[in-house]
């Protein structure tokens, strides 16, 4: 029968009997595929259509809203246990993140981790199906996904959080970095997870990067079955709603992950297997990761020797503001993590930058992109500033000098998992503020997008360079012109009323997560001064820092937020009012 | 965007608020709720905005045809990401009928 094998490939685990009598979750709608999951009769939704909670960004751009944002949030048991479920609308937005539908998703769980540490675990289940950032509220969705990972973060120790990928939209962009930090991910056949979608990667690096038109080498990178077999996902389950809820509860009962033991702790893994690619002299098929990587997420062999070689050491390294400015500010040689991840080491910090490596064996990022390697690097090297200072009182500071064009875009970067390895990143830095490490994000150069969550959105506090080469974004403006249907002129238009949508950093501060907007006379080239006004400033932050909460809440307690943050500031209040039962 | 307001007469009252459908590409999301205390009974009360700029002939009369068979009254929103009217109609039937249902 070899029909039914090529059929079962499509359908794991189900018969055709089971085919036909299942109930299809891929076609529910956001709040239908809550109820599908939760105990019968338990659903509660907060934050509903009724309370009217709308993006405030859209209408002025004369796009129709929906009413709950696109995202559902329920709450209600799963085998009797508490859970609450951000389900996401796939059909709205294609899924993309806003700022009130990312201020429902990372308040609820919020909430969650409240009711946890006060004696009532309660799970979160987060229903991926998105395309990522809405550009449409760009650098206001761009922190709503870094707030959304420090929440899943924040809850992931008290109780187990749990991604579903059920498809048919998948998870793209920031919120692929959020799955990659959750206890379990479950995934259907037809799920798929990338940092990046393969329109933007052959928009970015052309078709023999990626043809975005052939699906087979989509699946085959992205598709929810390679994502299992190569140990990125933790359950495959057919589309079958009964199945999903089972595979929840199982996830649900298996309760919190050993820290350390989380996928996006597991750095000896992640380096382990990126030791194994060499895209540029040997380029894998994705096929072949199932053998070399396998299901289970351990330690592989390193089948040959890659970085071994130092690259780009003897000739003199690109000169950009990121080198140019962690010279600068400490006066020392930045030394490599990586050729492409820089870090100067003083008693009282360690500072951060990437920097273009012309050498790099993923070839789509040596431009100073965020790729792979550079997310693995800088997990480490976070990592490690938390573990040298175990036993001190007064832990160092961590500066993230930002300066990044983008993460890579490129194929052999989803075939690696770049989101898993982002994740990496921002858990080890969500880490180190948790541990009491001030962490700091100054920009001086452009700060686009994953990269920009990466290294730098963590922080306790951002300052920026007031500079016009400084440019804060969820995508460069050519390519949100083509993903949007507009042209660079529409965009500039209306960036001059939809603040989040602005280029310019003197909007960008207004969002409520600008720590300092620095005037400096050079960026390029900082006279003594620009240095003394970045190095001060850099101190005040610390200090700022470690006075300060340790979570993100003054992204929403600042001046600035109160003035343009009202929706996220009406969705916590909301859900915190509805979040228990009126009795 | 438009933002289109209409009234039609009533002589039903929706039993309780109810809302169906999403803001997707060729569909729509309806909101209805009953007349609160003070609004009157008599009226439908519609408010739709759309993406699609210039069928204000076409949303009088599909919303007009409807109530005249369904004479709902309430506060009725509609948000629409381009729907065709067969497909505002199938909308529009199951919100009246979901709202005079029982509640879920």
């Amino acid at each position: 029968m070899t029909d039914m094998n090529a059929d079962t490939a499509l359908l794991p685990g189900q018969t055709w009997a089971q085919l036909l009598a299942r109930r299809s979750f891929i076609e529910l709608n956001a709040l239908g595929r809550a109820t599908a999951l939760l105990d019968p009769g338990s659903l509660r939704v907060l934050a509903g259509p009724f309370d009217r909670l709308e993006s405030p960004w859209l209408a002025p751009q004369g796009i129709t809203p929906q009413a709950d944002d696109g995202t559902v949030i329920a709450r209600g048991t799963v085998d009797g246990r508490p859970v609450v479920i951000a389900s996401i609308e796939q059909g709205f937005q294609g899924g993309g993140t806003g700022e009130v539908s990312g201020a429902k998703i990372s308040q609820a769980l919020l909430l969650a981790a409240a009711d946890s540490r006060a004696g009532t675990p309660t799970a979160g289940v987060i229903l991926f199906e998105t395309g990522g950032v809405r550009l449409q509220e760009a650098n206001l969705g761009l922190n709503a996904v870094a707030e959304i990972c420090s929440a899943i973060l924040d809850l992931r120790p008290l109780a187990p959080v749990i991604g579903i990928v059920a498809g048919t939209v998948g998870s793209f962009g920031g919120m692929s970095i959020a799955a990659g930090l959750c206890t379990r991910l479950i995934v259907t056949p037809q799920a798929r997870i990338g940092l990046n979608g393969p329109a933007v990667i052959e928009q970015e690096g052309g078709i023999d990067e990626f043809d975005s038109h052939d699906h087979a080498l989509i699946w085959a990178v992205d598709g929810g079955e390679q994502r299992y077999a190569t140990g990125l996902a933790d359950d495959l389950v057919p589309d079958d709603a009964d199945l999903l809820r089972g595979a929840l509860v199982e996830a649900i009962n298996g309760g919190v992950t050993e820290p350390g033991r989380h996928r996006s702790e597991r750095l000896d893994v992640l380096a382990s297997r990126l030791a194994t690619l060499d895209p540029a002299a040997n380029p894998v098929d994705p096929r072949e990761l199932r053998t070399l990587w396998g299901r289970s997420y351990e330690p592989v062999a390193t089948t040959f020797a890659v970085g071994t070689t130092p690259t780009g050491q003897d000739a003199d390294p690109p000169v950009t503001r990121g080198r140019t400015w962690l010279l600068a500010l400490t006066g020392a040689a930045p030394q490599p993590i990586i050729p492409s991840v820089a870090s100067v080491t003083t008693d009282s910090a360690r500072y951060l930058a990437i920097v273009p490596d012309p050498d790099n064996r993923f070839y789509r990022a040596r431009k100073g992109e965020v790729g792979v390697t550079e997310a693995l690097a800088l997990a480490q090297a976070v990592r490690d500033v938390i573990e040298a200072d175990g036993d001190v009182e007064q832990k160092r500071a961590i500066v993230a000098v930002v300066d990044l064009p983008s993460q890579a875009y490129g194929r052999y970067e989803e075939i690696a998992g770049l989101h898993q390895a982002m994740a990496a990143a921002t858990d080890a830095y969500h880490a180190a503020r948790m541990a009491g490490h001030p962490i700091v994000a100054v920009v001086v150069g452009t700060a686009l997008s994953g990269g920009f969550l990466t290294h730098g959105l963590q922080a306790n506090q951002i300052l920026a360079l007031d500079d016009p080469g400084v440019e804060i974004h969820a995508m460069h403006e050519e390519a949100a012109a083509r993903i949007t249907l507009r042209t660079v002129d529409e965009l500039d238009e209306l960036a001059k009323t939809i603040v989040p949508m602005s280029y310019d950093v003197e909007d960008w501060a207004k969002l409520g997560y600008c720590d300092g907007l620095l005037e400096v006379q050079d960026a390029d080239a900082p006279t003594p001064r620009d240095v003394a006004t970045v190095a001060a400033a850099i101190s005040d932050a610390i200090d700022r820092a470690r006075r300060g909460p340790i979570d993100l809440s003054t992204r929403l307690d600042s001046e600035a937020a109160v003035a343009t943050r009202q929706a996220s500031r009406a969705v916590r209040d909301l859900l915190a009012q509805q979040w228990n039962p009126e009795s | 965007m438009q933002t289109l307001n209409y009234q039609f007469p009533a002589h039903e009252v929706a039993d309780h608020a109810i809302h169906v459908g999403v803001v997707a590409s060729g569909d729509l999301e309806i909101l209805l709720q009953p007349p609160a205390t003070g609004e009157p009974s008599d009226t439908v009360v519609v408010r739709v905005r759309t993406s699609v700029n210039g069928f204000d002939t076409v949303w009088h009369d599909v919303l007009e045809r409807f109530f005249l068979r369904t004479p709902l009254a309430g506060r009725w929103e509609l948000n629409d990401f381009g729907a065709t009217p067969g497909v505002v109609n199938v909308r529009l039937r199951q919100a009246a009928e979901a709202a005079k249902g029982p509640n879920s």
